[in-house]
């Protein structure tokens, strides 16, 4: 167990200033804030690994990371999806080195261990004569994920063998991840590899920025706006309801019409042979969000994000799913996944428009995208020196999280799940999803409880 | 691989390419636009890690770049906003343009070039340099006796990037 210069005092501190909207910007960067949060955040919560469709057949693998803990995802030959750590048992060499492939056994480099698609060791180098009878194989198998399940196709994985159920953990987001994952038949499939790039900039900016921030759209996307691709009105991104759900999870469901103005393309432009889909995969309500709905944007925590977004002029609309994962390495750098998912029954040609409006937009290179790391980079930048990381909050650094606190009230009359308001130019999740923080970053090991309680 | 080029045109082709990255640098992007043909096809495919025995290790599916002249000249225009802040203050870029081996063989005037690249952006007063390496495909077509780039396929070697956007052009 490590010994922190941050206990649960300061958290108590903290959460008296959240609940006035206010967050010091320290616990952006804070190294020992970033250690802590390795083991009480991402050594407990669900993290996600892949999209099933990625694992196609038996045999199938892809390697993924849960923070700095290397992932090996097989589908199995009984079709089944397994997650073991990606080290071998004998001496601990990263198994497999491939991004994905597809193999009928996983040898070791090392000493030739070989383990099946259900992590057993079946192979051992002269193993009897080595190692003899005693040696028993079934002890030595790959080291599985505590827990892995799956919503919608989504693949989680969690490091916590007692962490509450995906599905309880989820919660309301289910919902919501029903229309977006889950609106057409046979789902969502992801189109070749995400992209992955590093950026100088903390995992809860990312995290923050998709989860509940579209006032930063008129601004840092003003360039769009010049041009012409974005419209004009700077409260654009604002119209539509902000939703704040359990566990730190939020989403902002944005009309991006004003009230009285004509309203957009329903169902994010999809084409109209698509909608009896949406009849039959979605209920009444879910229906109702999603026929007025143009953006759904978000975030599951602690660190996946999504946007599905619409782009193009009229009568070439084209919607998609961009699913980013903000994997930490280090308080001031992130490697950035980034997974194109399109419907399964969308027309080639539309999966292809699409997708080159993803690339064009929000992949690594797009318009829209670019500026975004540019000045989350800058936030690393700006926050390394003594007035922003002193922790007696003397010189005031602590950020404002204050928009639409006590002023914006939740609208009753929102059909979907969680607590719905009615703007999107509003801090609610940000300062629910920054409360979970602090509760999961004050709960001590529970077994070491006794003198963890907050006085 | 024939490279029965000779060395004027070696000569050519390596000075277009170093003038290319010239304009790049400098900032010139609309010259810069001018080199390329109206139906330029430019691309930039992922790279993965795989096993040599599971092929290649470029991904065709999913790319970084993947765009028409017209896409190209909207990104340009997007550098002359007021906005776009991934290149305001602009970073400074050099693009090392080496290795250029040209094939001939295309028809109607077109050349097959293989160059390697390395771009090195510096920002702000940052220290450390980014950068991003690897190798493109060109297929140049002569017009009226000027070289145009028809078709750019860059292969980067990296699967992970190093650079925190591509606001460059490569
Ligand atoms: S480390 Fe894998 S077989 Fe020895
Ligand atoms: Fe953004």
């Amino acid at each position: 167990m490590l010994k922190h210069s941050v206990d649960n005092r300061i958290f108590q501190g903290l959460r008296e200033k959240m609940e006035q909207g206010l967050l010091p910007q320290w616990i952006f960067t804070d190294p020992h804030i970033y250690e802590l949060e390795l083991e009480r955040i991402f050594a407990r919560t669900w993290q996600f690994l892949a999209h099933e469709s990625e694992l196609p057949e038996p045999g199938s693998y892809v390697t993924r990371w849960m923070v700095d803990d290397p992932v090996l995802l097989v589908r199995t030959n009984s079709g089944e999806i397994k997650a073991f750590l990606n080290s071998c048992p004998h001496r601990g060499t990263q198994l497999c080195t491939a991004d994905f492939g597809k193999k009928k056994a996983f040898t070791c480099p090392y000493h030739g261990w070989t383990f099946n698609l259900d992590g057993d060791l079946i192979g051992v180098v002269a193993g009897d004569k080595v190692y003899g009878e005693e040696m028993k194989k079934d002890e030595w198998g790959l080291r599985p994920i505590p827990r892995v399940e799956r919503y919608q196709g989504m693949i989680f994985g969690n490091l916590d063998p007692a962490a509450m159920p995906l599905d309880d953990y989820l919660g309301d987001m289910k919902w919501y991840m029903d229309i977006i994952l889950g609106r057409s038949d046979g789902g969502m499939e992801v189109r070749g590899l995400p992209q992955r790039w590093v950026v100088h900039a903390n995992w809860k900016v990312g995290l923050e920025n998709f989860a509940g921030d579209p006032y930063h759209v008129q601004t840092t996307h003003r360039s769009t706006v010049e041009l012409g691709i974005s419209p004009q009105d700077p409260l654009y991104a604002g119209y539509g309801h902000q939703v704040v759900l359990q566990n730190g999870h939020g989403i902002n469901v944005i009309t991006a019409t004003a009230p009285g103005k004509p309203q957009r393309p329903p169902y994010q432009g999809l084409p109209q042979e698509m909608w009896p889909m949406f009849e039959r995969n979605l209920n009444a309500d879910q229906l109702k969000v999603f026929a007025k709905t143009t953006v759904f944007v978000g975030s599951i925590y602690p660190n996946l994000s999504f946007n599905s977004p619409v782009h193009g002029s009229e009568g070439h609309l084209h919607n998609y799913l961009n699913v980013r994962l903000w994997r930490p390495l280090g308080p001031e750098k992130i490697e950035i996944w980034s997974w194109f998912l399109i419907d399964k029954a969308a027309s080639e040609a539309y999966k292809e428009a699409a997708y080159k409006g993803y690339v064009g937009s929000f992949g690594p290179s797009g318009t829209l995208e670019q500026d975004d790391t540019e000045i989350w980079a800058r936030i690393v930048h700006a926050s390394k020196g003594h007035m922003a990381r002193s922790k007696d909050l003397s010189y005031n650094n602590l950020l404002n999280y204050l928009m639409g606190l006590e002023r914006v009230l939740p609208d009753e009359t929102f059909p979907g799940p969680g607590v719905a308001y009615p703007t999107c130019y509003l801090d609610a999740i940000h300062r629910a999803t920054h409360e979970y923080w602090l509760e999961l970053m004050s709960k001590e090991e529970e077994s070491a409880g006794e003198n963890g309680c907050e006085s | 691989m024939k490279t029965a080029v000779n060395p004027e045109l070696q000569f050519h082709i390596t000075n277009f390419l170093h003038y290319e990255a010239f304009l790049l640098d400098s900032r010139r992007f609309t010259e810069w636009l001018d080199l390329l043909a109206d139906d330029i096809v430019y691309r930039m495919p992922l790279r993965a890690t795989r096993e040599r025995k599971d092929g290649a290790t470029i991904v065709e599916d999913m790319t970084f770049f993947e765009e028409s002249k017209t896409s190209l000249t909207t990104r340009v225009n997007r550098l002359g906003t007021t906005s776009a802040w991934a290149e305001d203050p602009p970073p400074r870029t050099r693009h090392f343009v080496s290795n250029i081996l040209v094939e001939s063989g295309f028809p109607n005037d077109a050349l097959t070039v293989r160059s390697c690249f390395l771009c090195k952006r510096s920002r702000a007063g940052e220290i450390e340099a980014e950068e991003i390496f690897g190798e493109r495909v060109d297929v140049l077509r002569n017009v009226d006796g000027q070289w145009k780039i028809a078709a750019r396929t860059i292969y980067p070697d990296q699967a992970v990037l190093g650079v925190k956007n591509l606001s460059m052009f490569l």
